[in-house]
C-alpha cells in the first residue's frame, strides 16, 4: 500500500525565523522525506549596481549594505580584493583593528543565533537574558565605529577610525562580563534539558555529508570538518592573536550550540589579545591607483566562508564584483539535514543554521 | 591563484579527474561577461587547510552554449549553477531557472549581452 504524502511550507514568512526563505516539505505523517528550497524573495542586484553605479573606492560601503550582521565582513572582503590588485600594504594597526571589528561582529552575531534557538526551544527568559547580554557588545562596537550594526569602518588603505585608551578599557571591561555570561550559558547548554538532551541527535550532519556537500562555518564545524577561513588566509594576522578552531563531532543541533559559544570565548580571548599588544601607527595607508586584474578574497564571517572574486581594468569602474555568500553555499547541505526529521523539530533546526537571507540575496 | 583554461566539452572530465572531496573545497561558480558577446565561466576551488591555495577552472563560451554539470561530481554546485543560469540567461544542464529571480523579474542582469 502506498503511503500518502503532504506538503508543508515553511516560510516565506515564518515565526522561527524572520527573513523570506521558504522550504517546502513533503511529509510522510510528521516524517519530512523530500525539500525543495526558494531563496530569491529579495534579490536587490548589488552585484550587478557594483559594475555599473559606483566607482570602486565607493563600493566597499555599498556592499557593508549587503547585510547588516556581517556588514565588516562584506567590506573587509571587498577592500581586501582591492588592496590585493593595487598592490599595497597596510599597517599593522589597522589590521589588528580590523581583526578586533570582524570578532566582536562574531560574537554579537553567535549570540543572536543562541538566543534564537533558546526562542525555538519555548526557552523565552534564555532568549531575553542573550539579547540583553549581547548589548554589551553592541555598545563597544557603537563606541568603537558609530553604529552597533552596519559600520562603514572599513576603507581602502585602513580603518576609518582611532581607538583611545578608554574605549581600549571599556572593551575590556564588557568582554570580561561578556565571557563570565557565556560561560554561564555553556553551563545551560550543557545540563538543561530543554537545550541540550532535546536538541541531541536532532539535524544531524555526518563529517562525510559535510565534505560532500561542501558544508562551511559552525554548521561543518560542528561535524568535525576543519574548515575556518581564518586557519587558510595569510591577509591577517590570526595566528598571532589567539585563533584556535573550534569543532565538535556530533553534528546536530547541540554541536552547532557548543561550536558557537566556544567560539564566543575564544573571539573574546583574540580581542583581549590585540587590545594588549595593539601596534603604535597610522591606522591608514593612501593607496593609488585603480585596480586591474582579478582577485579571489576569502573571510570567515560568522556563518562560515565568504568570497569575493574582483575584476578591475585599470579605470575606475569594475568589470565585476561577484559575492559568495555563507548561507547560499550552504543550501544543499540545509535540505540535506531536513530529510529524516520530523517536521516538528524543522523550526529548531532552521534556526540552528543561522541563515541570513539578505546575504544570500545580496 | 592558479587559472586553468578548459574547453566547455572537457570540464567534467578535468574536474572528476582534479577534484578530491576531501581536499579541495568547491567555492563556486562564477561567471564574467566578455566582449563579443561571450561568457567566461569560471569553477572555483579552495584546499582545505592550505594558505590561500585557489584553482579556478574557466572555459570562453557563447551564450547559446550548454554547459555541462558537475552536480553528479559535486552534489552542492545545483545551487551555483541555478544563479548562474538566472543571471547570466545560460542553459546549464539539469539546472533550471527561478532560483533568484521571478518571472516579472529583470532577466540575466550580469550578462554581457541582450537575451
Amino acid at each position: 500500500m502506498s503511503k500518502k504524502t503532504i506538503n508543508i511550507p515553511l516560510g516565506s514568512q515564518h515565526i522561527s525565523l524572520l527573513e523570506p526563505v521558504r522550504f517546502k516539505f513533503e511529509c510522510e505523517n510528521e516524517k519530512i522525506i523530500t525539500v525543495d528550497s526558494d531563496v530569491g524573495f529579495v534579490h536587490r542586484g548589488i552585484e550587478r549596481a557594483c559594475t555599473t553605479k559606483f566607482k570602486f573606492d565607493a563600493i566597499g560601503y555599498v556592499v557593508a549594505r549587503v547585510c547588516g550582521l556581517c556588514a565588516i565582513t562584506h567590506s573587509l572582503s571587498y577592500t581586501a580584493a582591492i588592496e590585493k590588485l593595487l598592490g599595497g600594504e597596510i599597517t599593522a594597526k589597522s589590521k589588528y583593528l580590523r581583526i578586533l571589528l570582524l570578532e566582536l561582529d562574531r560574537i554579537h552575531s553567535h549570540m543572536l543565533c543562541l538566543s534564537h534557538t533558546c526562542e525555538n526551544a519555548g526557552f523565552e527568559a534564555m532568549f531575553m537574558r542573550i539579547m540583553g547580554d549581547r548589548e554589551l557588545v553592541m555598545e563597544i562596537q557603537e563606541l568603537l565605529t558609530g553604529n552597533r550594526i552596519q559600520f562603514d569602518y572599513i576603507s581602502i588603505g585602513g580603518v576609518n577610525r582611532d581607538i583611545s585608551s578608554e574605549i581600549s578599557k571599556k572593551i575590556i571591561a564588557n568582554l570580561y562580563e561578556v565571557k563570565q555570561r557565556a560561560l554561564g550559558y555553556m553551563d545551560e547548554f550543557t545540563n538543561n534539558w530543554s537545550l541540550s538532551l532535546k536538541f541531541k541527535g536532532i539535524g544531524a550532519l555526518s563529517l562525510d555529508d559535510a565534505y560532500m556537500l561542501n558544508a562551511i562555518g559552525p554548521l561543518a564545524r560542528a561535524s568535525g570538518l576543519n574548515i575556518d577561513v581564518r586557519n587558510e588566509i595569510e591577509y591577517l594576522p590570526f595566528d598571532e592573536v589567539g585563533f584556535k578552531m573550534q569543532t565538535h563531532r556530533d553534528g546536530d543541533i547541540n554541536a552547532r550550540n557548543l561550536v558557537r559559544l566556544n567560539e564566543i570565548i575564544n573571539s573574546i580571548e583574540m580581542c583581549n589579545n590585540i587590545l594588549e599588544g595593539l601596534p603604535e601607527g597610522a591606522i591608514f595607508t593612501k593607496l593609488k591607483g585603480k585596480p586591474k586584474g582579478e582577485a579571489v578574497i576569502r573571510f570567515e564571517a560568522p556563518r562560515g566562508e565568504l568570497m569575493y572574486y574582483v575584476k578591475g581594468n585599470g579605470t575606475a569602474m569594475l568589470e565585476r564584483v561577484r559575492i559568495k555568500t555563507p548561507t547560499f553555499s550552504c543550501i544543499p547541505a540545509f535540505s540535506h539535514i531536513f530529510v529524516g526529521e520530523n517536521y516538528a523539530d524543522a523550526p529548531a533546526i532552521l534556526a540552528s543554521f543561522d541563515p541570513c537571507l539578505s546575504c544570500t540575496a545580496k | 591563484m592558479k587559472k586553468i583554461k578548459v574547453s566547455l566539452e572537457d570540464i567534467t572530465n578535468e574536474i572528476q579527474g582534479f577534484y578530491d572531496y576531501k581536499k579541495w573545497h568547491f567555492l563556486t561558480l562564477n561567471g564574467l561577461a566578455l566582449e563579443d558577446n561571450k561568457l567566461e565561466v569560471q569553477w572555483i576551488f579552495s584546499k582545505y587547510e592550505a594558505l590561500d591555495e585557489i584553482v579556478i577552472y574557466y572555459a570562453e563560451i557563447e551564450y547559446k552554449d550548454i554547459i555541462a554539470s558537475i552536480v553528479d561530481i559535486i552534489p552542492s554546485a545545483i545551487i551555483s549553477q541555478r544563479e548562474l543560469v538566472d543571471m547570466f540567461g545560460v542553459q546549464v544542464e539539469g539546472s533550471s531557472k527561478g532560483l533568484y529571480l521571478d518571472e516579472d523579474s529583470l532577466q540575466a542582469p550580469l550578462s554581457g549581452c541582450s537575451i
